[in-house]
């Protein structure tokens, strides 16, 4: 017999609401949404893991989940071998270099050849300012990088923003976007061999339920 | 300052148990490919660059650990164990008639570029089969490794073939450049129709070429490529690709493994030099390849010397222990029972020692003359079953103390080794 199939939802963050919203509509109703980490669901070929949407890509690359809803943006940063099977539309944002307002810094070529940046990212900040030609010293924070230029921690921050209100309420300005992101249906490269038929129709279902 | 207490990252050892569970594997593997008539080579850890980088794809290359000698040349650690073996076949092994069929069981290692921290030391078993670009050739060594992946005691393993030339011909026709054509091969393995078309849609690739990626796309057998019609002048060797998965199929057939074999038209594997079929096997419990390979026609030639075709595979070790593990599987224990022999008489300790080893049975000999309280409480925590106290001379009865039953008897060596025999 087949084991379940198993599916990762972030637990918390902005990437929480819609994707149990989305799989109910594909016929995948989580059952326990609280404190479990293993969730039955009202489909008993699947059952849903939640987990921080920065570990997912992780996971799914290693095959500790089969499935996982995790952003574009994070799979790149955790460098995640993965199928990105749906773009699932919701979670839009971009990966932006932000300064702030009043900075003499007002586009990427104003960045110093050597400069800090702080960032939760900072693979993707690394592979970025070395792919224009800048040394800059990354420091990885957890979470609110919007702190850093308010306290002279470094003037320049790698973050995301979907609306620009942060940064705004923040007195930053965005001088130039990384990369744009939404959340994605990733996949396990071998899961995706054991269970194509189950995970296909799982797709066309979930891609229905998106036209609807 | 700490670094005299760890190893490298990377990097770990391996303790007793462990080591058990891997000697496990690679004394099976080692067995059946010894009995399909490999034998195995040794190559050295450190090598030149230049071999080792030869046509090996510049991923790999920038992987490999890179270091100088002491007179200016460039050495590396071997990154994987088919370059070297084509050196060895060229330099060493030019006279052998040919197939030549040759097997080993290797660390390789790798650095990772990225700052996520992985392995950089791993074992490998693979063999090649040198020589003859036949499809039964192609058929033997995946009815090799599906045979050694079920002797390991895997279940439910699969292997994925592709064709390293047939995707490349089909993409070269597409015109398209470097980046697109990844595009286009992680939409193939997404096995997303809609998308696909979309793709290529917007990229206007010609209809026949459209309809042949889309028919090879929705193949998931090989004998189903057998009804994806092409012509074959149009798209490089496509006729010959399909013809050569074809005569694997047939051979798959005569081994009556066909069920374990699926096709992926997008499989692609990291290293460069695959020319033809193209593999990775698997285990629905663990979410990486448990190894791969493929054929590799104009590989030995780049070194300079010999153009032979070659086809073949590598396991990583780990990986099957994994999937072993995350199966349930038990790996079988080593049941022999193992002695501590003491003696005030050393000569006496020596002799029965002797005469325990040439029966077979695991014997240690007390280095430390401690007493009878302080030895038993050893052998209950260093994994001991008996402790055997000689007397002055063998001829008279010892005595046995038996650490499982906490209990201890008299009893002549002969008799003793009568019942420990059982469990020898």
């Amino acid at each position: 017999m087949k084991r379940k199939i198993r599916i990762a939802i972030p637990s918390k963050g902005r990437l929480k609401q819609r994707p149990i919203q989305v799989l109910q509509r594909a016929g995948v109703d989580v059952l326990e949404e609280e404190r479990a980490y293993v969730s039955e669901t009202s489909n008993p070929k699947f059952e849903a893991v939640f987990a921080r949407a920065f570990d997912i890509p992780v996971y799914v690359h290693y095959g500790a989940v089969d499935l996982g809803i995790t952003g574009h943006d994070l799979i790149l940063e955790r460098e995640a071998e993965v199928h990105e099977l749906l773009d699932l539309g919701f979670g839009r944002c971009e990966l932006v270099v932000a300064v702030p307002e009043d900075s003499e810094i007002c586009s990427i070529d104003d960045v110093p050849a050597v400069a800090r940046v702080v960032t939760e990212y900072p693979n993707i900040s690394r592979k970025y300012f070395e792919g224009l030609g800048k040394q800059v010293e990354i420091l990885e924070v957890r979470g609110t990088s919007e702190l850093a230029p308010k306290l002279g921690l470094a003037q320049i921050i790698v973050d995301v923003s979907s609306t620009g209100e942060t940064l705004r309420k923040n007195h930053l300005k965005a001088i130039a976007t990384i990369l744009d992101s939404t959340c994605r249906l990733a996949c396990n490269k071998i899961a995706y061999r054991t269970f194509e038929s189950e995970i296909s129709d799982f797709v066309a279902k979930l891609r229905q339920g998106d036209l609807d | 300052m700490f670094t005299k207490l760890r190893t490298p990252k990377g990097t770990r050892d391996y303790l007793p148990e462990e080591v058990e569970r891997y000697r496990y594997i690679e004394d099976e593997l080692k067995g059946i490919f010894e009995l399909w008539g490999y034998q195995e080579v040794r190559s050295p850890t450190i090598e030149f660059v230049e071999a080792l980088s030869t046509g090996i794809g510049p991923e790999l290359v920038d992987n490999m650990f890179k270091f100088q000698d002491f007179d200016g040349k460039i050495l590396a650690l071997r990154p994987e164990m088919t370059a070297p073996v084509a050196r060895i076949v060229t330099t060493r092994m030019a006279t052998m008639p040919e197939p030549i069929r040759v097997f080993y069981v290797s660390n390789v290692f790798r650095y990772s570029q990225s700052y996520i921290e992985r392995g950089r030391e791993f074992r490998q078993a693979g063999v090649e089969l040198i020589g003859c670009n036949t499809s039964e050739a192609d058929g033997e060594i995946l009815s090799l490794l599906i045979s050694s992946l079920i002797k390991l005691g895997l279940k439910e393993v699969r292997v994925d073939v592709g064709h390293a030339s047939l995707l490349k011909d089909l993409f070269e026709a597409t015109g398209l450049g470097q980046e697109k054509k990844g595009v286009l091969q992680s939409l193939l393995s997404y096995r997303d129709e809609a998308r696909l078309e979309k793709f290529m849609d917007q990229n206007n690739l010609p209809s026949k070429l459209r309809e042949t990626f889309l028919q090879f796309s929705r193949c998931r057998r090989l004998d189903e490529v057998s009804s994806v019609s092409i012509g074959s002048s149009e798209f490089g060797k496509t006729d010959n690709h399909v013809r050569n998965l074809l005569g694997v199929k047939d051979v798959l057939a005569s081994y009556n493994i066909e069920k374990f074999v699926f096709f992926d038209f997008s499989l692609m594997r990291k290293i460069e030099y695959y020319t033809g079929m193209v593999f990775e096997a698997s285990a629905p419990n663990l979410g990486l390849p448990l190894g791969g390979g493929g054929r590799y026609d104009d590989f030995i030639e780049k070194f300079g010397q010999l153009k032979l075709p070659a086809t073949g595979f590598a396991l990583e070790i780990e990986k099957c222990l994994q999937a072993l593990i995350a199966q349930g599987f038990q790996i079988p224990e080593k049941t022999k029972a193992k002695i501590l022999v003491l003696s005030e008489t050393k000569s006496a300790a020596i002799e029965a020692a002797r005469i325990f080893r040439d029966a077979g049975v695991v014997t240690s000999l007390d280095v430390l003359g401690s007493d009878k309280k302080k030895t038993e409480e050893y052998a209950k925590l260093a994994g001991i079953d008996y402790v055997f106290y000689v007397a002055s001379s063998l001829d008279e009865p010892a005595m046995v103390y038996d650490v499982g039953s906490n209990f201890s008897r008299n009893v002549t060596i002969e008799k003793f080794l009568q019942s420990v025999g059982s469990r020898a």
